[in-house]
């Protein structure tokens, strides 16, 4: 903001678009929340905190809904970041042939669309005709096969396996992108010191990838909260409601006409993310030195 | 700028004659869902316009966007000259507000010839406002059974729940999954509850009207109760086989035709789905029962479907009366059966029906008094949720929901939907 190279006015334009589009609707469906407004009716009422009254009363299950979500934000991102890490890990160091290749190949699921990869996950994980059951009976590992995303106990493990999938490769892109900034001559100096190579990825490794560390957690937390697509596509929340998430549900008042329900609950989450928000981006760029 | 005449001269002379050839031929717009006119129809509009030289510019809307376009240009006065919509009393008010918005058809000749119970799904009170030509009688969902695997097990049509579920253990015994139901699919599970309809009314008589005027819940109801526990007893016993919540209602004609299961809720019309898609099987191997639970014997017909309203602020309002005219003529009707394979079957008197034998007698075994309507269609607040129920009871048969709770939650839907809708019975 320092920077007076340009004039204030260049940035007019951008910050009347972004507030157009992006700020107004924000504060609108917030204003929304606390009214009645829905598919019936053309008149728009003031209901107050009735709305989210019905959201935390624990009588529908936005709770679990909740829990749900920070349920699959948690583990996704514990998640990918182990493997995004271990895989970009082996990609800087460990893997010397081909691994461009390789690297091309666990970014691929990235770029596919979500629904196209659901709809594949659907039928590879389909109890009776799916690839992953025939497979383990091929094998006689018959015990394996399972109900993947309609058994109640391991639906969400299984969305959040395919999400896993789908998502590693671009966490690992960043990750190897900070592991390349690391000079080589930190790890020379280490290792004649005789530091292990354990000692080299705790004392080197981690705490100068924390940057990236933290910028892909940012990104996987923000994702995580507001995931829809690959649940809506894979169990559309079921079975029963067991999978069922925040925007799933969102998804769901809007179609049944209760719009002002469906903003409350969305403002909830927009409310959670921005003070979450807050709190990490305070973190990232707090001076290097103080840290 | 010397042109600057001649340019205003010629757009002068084009809305002149532009508006000359308006006043000549007249262009009904229709605005419908897809998969809700058909070729036939559009061969009848074809027809219908070198008889009189009313154009019809038919405005296919796709399924999941039509409703909200529909609703907006109902709300902002731009509806076609012609609507479809969904019929069925709640419907019509809520969703179509059809007292405002479409004329009142009460006075026309074909409404006499209209079947007494489609009629009355276009009516709201007193005043018929659309004419609806849809195969209701032909997608009246009843268990398909295969006669084949009965005969072999010496089977009988049961007409008891203790007998279907003695079907079931036997069929279960010599390892022939008695049940396809495609739960996966969100909504064809649901049909086991509100097209019991007809039961619940035989037990408790005014039960639909009750439930409409708020004096009475789901929850209170024991035969509802009673439906549900079977229905997931049926679950818990594992008549629909291992893959059941994976199932999809795409793989219906595969299942029954393959012989892995017995039985199916299907149309009435299944058979020939599935002769279709299996040309090796005999559409006469499947026979027709209603769904047991609760003891039913009465036949559930829904007698909602695509209807065609005339939008009350059209300028050609005599045309499309005009068009509907031309479309009730038994002709027209008989037309739309022999030349559309989806419409075997139309809610008029005196037309030959494109049924199997077996069909229509399946059909002509249910008297009057032993026909009733189902409650999506005779009960308000309920088909909006169907994909609600249908969550609700997959949660019922994984164990996360109790029958009661099921009916429960039905009921907190219905009342939030009612008073969204400000409906008087359910006051403030």
């Amino acid at each position: 903001m320092k920077n007076k190279n340009y004039p204030f006015y260049f940035t007019i334009a951008a910050l009347a678009l972004y507030s157009v589009f992006v700020v107004l609707p924000g504060f609108m469906g917030i204003a929304y929340s606390f009214t009645d407004w829905n598919s019936y009716s053309t008149e728009v009422n003031f209901v107050g905190l009735d709305n989210f009254r019905i959201i935390f009363s624990g009588a529908e299950n936005y709770t679990d809904y909740i829990l749900n979500t920070l349920f699959f934000s948690i583990t996704t991102i514990v998640l990918k970041t182990l493997i995004g890490l271990g895989l970009a890990l082996l990609l800087s160091s460990g893997v010397r042939r081909f691994a461009h290749l390789y690297r091309t190949i666990i970014y691929l699921p990235v770029v596919l669309p979500t629904i196209a990869v659901g709809l594949i996950f659907r039928s590879i994980l389909n109890p009776r005709t799916g690839i992953l059951n025939e497979f383990f009976r091929a094998v006689g590992l018959d015990s394996l096969a399972q109900g993947w995303l309609v058994n109640p106990d391991i639906a969400m493990l299984s969305i959040i396996g395919v999400d896993t999938w789908k998502g590693v490769g671009y966490i690992m892109v960043i990750l190897l992108a900070g592991l390349q900034t690391i000079p080589q001559e930190y790890y020379e100096a280490a290792q004649i010191d005789g530091a292990s190579s354990f000692d080299r990825l705790r004392f080197i490794t981690l705490p100068l990838l924390m940057p990236a560390i933290t910028v892909v957690t940012v990104l996987n937390l923000l994702y995580g909260l507001r995931v829809f697509d690959i649940v809506y596509v894979l169990t559309g929340g079921g079975p029963g409601y067991t999978t069922d998430v925040v925007f799933t549900a969102v998804f769901d008042e809007f179609s049944k006409g209760r719009y002002g329900v469906g903003t409350a609950l969305s403002s909830v989450l927009f409310i959670f993310m921005t003070v979450i928000s807050f709190f990490i981006v305070r973190r990232l760029t707090r001076n290097p030195v103080e840290a | 700028m010397k042109k600057l005449p001649f340019i205003v001269f010629g757009l002068v002379l084009l809305l002149v004659v532009g508006s000359i050839q308006a006043q000549t031929s007249v262009t009904l717009t229709y605005m419908a869902s897809q998969d809700w006119v058909h070729d036939a129809e559009m061969e009848l509009g074809a027809q219908f316009e070198q008889e009189t030289g009313i154009h019809i510019d038919y405005q296919i809307i796709p399924s999941d966007q039509y409703f909200t376009l529909l609703q907006t240009r109902l709300n902002t006065g731009e509806a076609t000259d012609i609507f479809g919509g969904q019929s069925g009393v709640t419907d019509l008010i809520v969703n179509y507000n059809v007292e405002v918005n479409a004329v009142d058809l009460t006075d026309q000749a074909w409404v006499e010839q209209m079947d007494p119970l489609v009629a009355a799904q276009a009516t709201v009170n007193g005043r018929v406002y659309g004419l609806t030509l849809w195969n209701t009688l032909g997608t009246t969902w009843v268990v398909n059974y295969n006669k084949t695997i009965f005969q072999e097990n010496n089977l009988s049509v049961p007409t008891t729940y203790a007998e279907f579920r003695s079907v079931c253990e036997t069929l279960l015994g010599v390892g022939i999954i008695p049940l396809f139901e495609p739960v996966s699919s969100g909504w064809h599970h649901v049909l086991w509850f509100p097209e019991l309809g007809p039961r619940y009314e035989e037990v408790t008589p005014g039960l639909a009207e009750a439930l409409n005027a708020n004096q009475t819940t789901f929850a209170d109801d024991p035969t509802m109760l009673t439906v549900l526990e079977q229905l997931n007893e049926l679950y818990t016993m594992g008549c629909f086989g291992d893959n059941v919540l994976a199932d999809t209602y795409d793989m219906t004609t595969q299942a029954l035709a393959s012989g892995d299961y017995a039985m199916s809720v299907f149309n009435l019309t299944g058979p020939q789905s599935i002769a279709a898609d299996y040309p090796d099987v005999d559409p006469d191997n499947f026979g027709y029962f209603v769904m047991p639970l609760a003891d039913n014997q009465n036949l559930n017909v829904n007698p909602a479907g695509p209807t065609k309203f005339i939008y009350s602020g059209s300028e050609h309002i005599a045309e499309a009366q005009q068009y509907f005219d031309f479309l009730t003529r038994p002709e027209s009707l008989q037309y739309l059966i022999d030349h559309d394979p989806t419409m075997p079957t139309l809610p008029f008197e005196g037309l030959t029906y494109n049924l199997l034998p077996s069909q229509q007698a399946f059909l002509e075994s249910f008297a009057a008094e032993n026909r009733g309507t189902v409650y999506q269609t005779a009960v308000t607040y309920v088909n909006p949720q169907w994909m609600d129920i249908g969550q609700d009871l997959t949660a019922m048969f994984i164990g996360d929901m109790e029958p009661l709770d099921v009916l429960m939650s039905i009921d907190e839907r219905r009342a939030q939907m009612a008073q969204a809708a400000s409906d008087p019975a359910w006051g403030e």
